[in-house]
């Protein structure tokens, strides 16, 4: 601001020079604020709630045996505008009343893959490996496989695709 | 916030002062396209098969995204509008004169401002977008000499397709904004900023009134290409009316002319009146330079406001052409009302893979009676059997299927099915029969 020496008491430096900094700030402040308390709810993550479909695993007929048998479940993955197809993969141990593990790693999210010659699963990044069972052998993960809800309908295994948090001792479903 | 003209000894009445506020709103008005631009980039996706579809979601889902949107559209235009008035006040005050460097900024900026609301016109692809684009083609195609070339340049390819999306959304969001904040960094860093209140009131004023305004007035989203009919009138935005306007009136391949040359050599005439010489205009004037800078724009301003009024009224005065528009206003607002619903992006992975969408041959010959999910259907007194839980019938392996669409008598089926022995190929056969297989009864 052009500086005025003349000032006279009507009016005082003080307001003038409290004018000059805080209307700059305030006005920049509502631009700003208003924008970006638009952009915060704009940008906001949209949580999808997992879905409780039942999905189709296997017609218990082909259920038998010791070993895991492994299948693929398809799930539908909304995000924004789309709606994408996933497929997972899970294991079916007959041997324990056909409880379904998903194959996702607890530790870091990788496919672990069964290995029949060694009677154990085990995960291709970092060499966690787990019982038939599901139960930890050794490696980084700190739990077990994570095995998912299922029932029996129509004569066919049915399960519920649920992700889990990684690297937690307990099992808690991501939500 | 504010660049400042260099101080003059001589008085300054208030209203002056006051005029000098153009400077600051074009900054604020940047900030703000800067802002909402970057937001919307979140979401938008530029190619043909996805750009409507993630404008209508920012437009119909997205908290705030109706009004962000909207901000950064007639942000634009008021951009538009305030960068013109800030070369229209420095003419006023010499400025070509007193201050070459803002002088030169002042009028890039207005030339890159307008560039790039040209280019964001193509982003959302409804009709309208498409349309100016088409236009925009148009206008380069004819440019004389080099007008095929650069046709070519600016599509990407020899038609409009999703290229030339890309190239638009490349210039729009990388291009011109990277030049405009040369320009601003040029600037900012030759004078001393000093934060004027005037400024701020009048900044924070008009930003008020933006916000408002795109609150109240969501930013038009027309019809996809697709969706729109044949008797859909696209209109452009209103900092291009005028240019529509004036391509009724010229005969074709002067519309570059007027759309392209004329404004680029009144760009550059602007640019460089602080070193033309004008000797020959001594005489009438005092100041030639202010002259011709005044008669430049003050054509522009008769230009875009006779143009603009007439494309206003023209519209008004033909019923026909009223009750379309008021037809496709009242269609967007129920279309922005209406849920959005998301579409099946890896559909190619699923055919190939397991479930639901079946196979073309089937859709094409056994859908009809059978149902498109071989739910079985009726036609009258017809009866077709469902095709679900098929697979756990006798003789109905994926051989027994194949065979028994050469021979359906052979399986004991009566006609109205018929043999398909001819009319599909042995893959079709083994494709309807392994999709039909996997049926979940």
């Amino acid at each position: 601001m052009r500086s005025r020496p003349t000032n006279g008491p009507t009016q005082p430096n003080s307001t003038r020079r409290a004018l000059i900094t805080y209307l700059p700030l305030g006005v920049v402040a509502g631009i700003f604020g208003s924008i970006l308390t638009g952009a915060f709810r704009f940008l906001r993550p949209v949580v999808a709630a997992e879905s409780d479909n039942w999905i189709d695993v296997l017609p218990l007929t082909e259920l038998s045996g010791a070993s895991p048998i492994t299948a693929s479940i398809t799930t539908e993955n909304t995000a924004g505008w789309s709606v994408t197809t996933e497929q997972h993969r899970v294991y079916v141990l007959p041997g324990t009343n056909n409880q379904v593990l998903s194959a996702v790693c607890p530790h870091e999210g990788c496919e672990v893959s069964w290995e029949s010659q060694v009677n154990k699963f085990s995960c291709p990044c970092h060499e966690s490996f787990f019982a038939a069972d599901g139960s930890k052998i050794s490696g980084p993960a700190r739990r077990g496989l994570d095995p998912l809800p299922t029932r029996v309908q129509d004569g066919k295994l049915q399960v519920q695709y649920r992700s889990f948090e990684n690297n937690s001792r307990e099992r808690i479903t991501r939500t | 916030m504010s660049r400042v003209d260099p101080e003059s000894n001589s008085f300054e009445s208030s209203l002056v002062q006051w005029t000098k506020t153009t400077s600051g709103l074009v900054l604020m008005l940047l900030a703000v396209q800067f802002l909402t631009g970057t937001l919307l980039a979140f979401y938008y996706v530029p190619s043909v098969d996805n750009a409507h579809l993630t404008v209508s979601f920012i437009e119909r889902v997205l908290s705030s995204g109706a009004w962000l949107r909207s901000l950064h559209h007639y942000g634009s235009q008021w951009l538009s509008l305030f960068a013109f008035l800030h070369v229209v006040r420095l003419t006023w005050q010499h400025g070509y004169r007193d201050c070459r460097g803002q002088w030169i900024a002042s009028v890039l900026l207005f030339a890159l401002v307008m560039a790039a609301g040209g280019t964001g016109y193509s982003l959302p692809w409804d009709t309208r977008a498409f349309f100016s684009t088409r236009v925009a083609e148009g206008l380069v195609g004819g440019l004389p000499i080099i007008g095929k070339m650069a046709r070519l340049w600016l599509l990407g390819s020899n038609q409009i397709s999703t290229l030339t999306l890309s190239r638009f959304f490349a210039l729009h969001v990388l291009v011109t904004p990277f030049l405009i904040l040369l320009l601003l960094a040029w600037r900012l860093r030759a004078v001393r900023i000093r934060l004027i209140p005037r400024q701020f009131i009048v900044a924070g004023l008009v930003f008020l009134a933006l916000a408002l305004w795109a609150l109240k007035n969501p930013a038009p989203l027309g019809p996809s290409v697709a969706e729109a009919g044949p008797d859909y009138l696209p209109r452009p935005g209103s900092q291009f009316l005028w240019l529509y306007e004036t391509l009724k009136y010229v005969p074709g391949g002067l519309g570059s002319i007027v759309g392209l040359v004329l404004p680029a050599m009144a760009i550059l005439i602007l640019v460089s009146l602080p070193w033309l010489k004008l000797d020959f205009l001594r005489g009438r004037s005092s100041d030639p330079q202010r002259l011709v800078g005044l008669v430049i724009l003050s054509t522009c301003v008769v230009l875009v406001v006779v143009m603009t009024s007439a494309s206003y009224i023209s519209d008004r005065r033909d019923q026909r052409t009223r009750e379309q528009l008021a037809r496709q206003a009242a269609q967007e607002e129920v279309v922005r009302h209406q849920p959005f619903s998301p579409v099946l992006l890896n559909e190619s992975a699923i055919n190939s893979s397991s479930t639901n969408s079946p196979p073309p041959a089937y859709i094409q010959f056994c859908a009809n009676c059978h149902g498109l999910h071989g739910e079985g259907g009726k036609q009258g007194a017809l009866k077709f059997p469902p095709l679900k839980g098929v697979a756990q019938k006798q003789r109905r392996a994926i051989d027994d299927i194949v065979a028994l669409l050469n021979d359906p008598k052979a399986y004991g089926l009566e006609p109205p099915m018929r043999s398909f022995a001819t009319k599909l190929t042995d893959d079709e056969k083994r494709a309807i029969a392994e999709w039909v297989e996997k049926l979940q009864p």
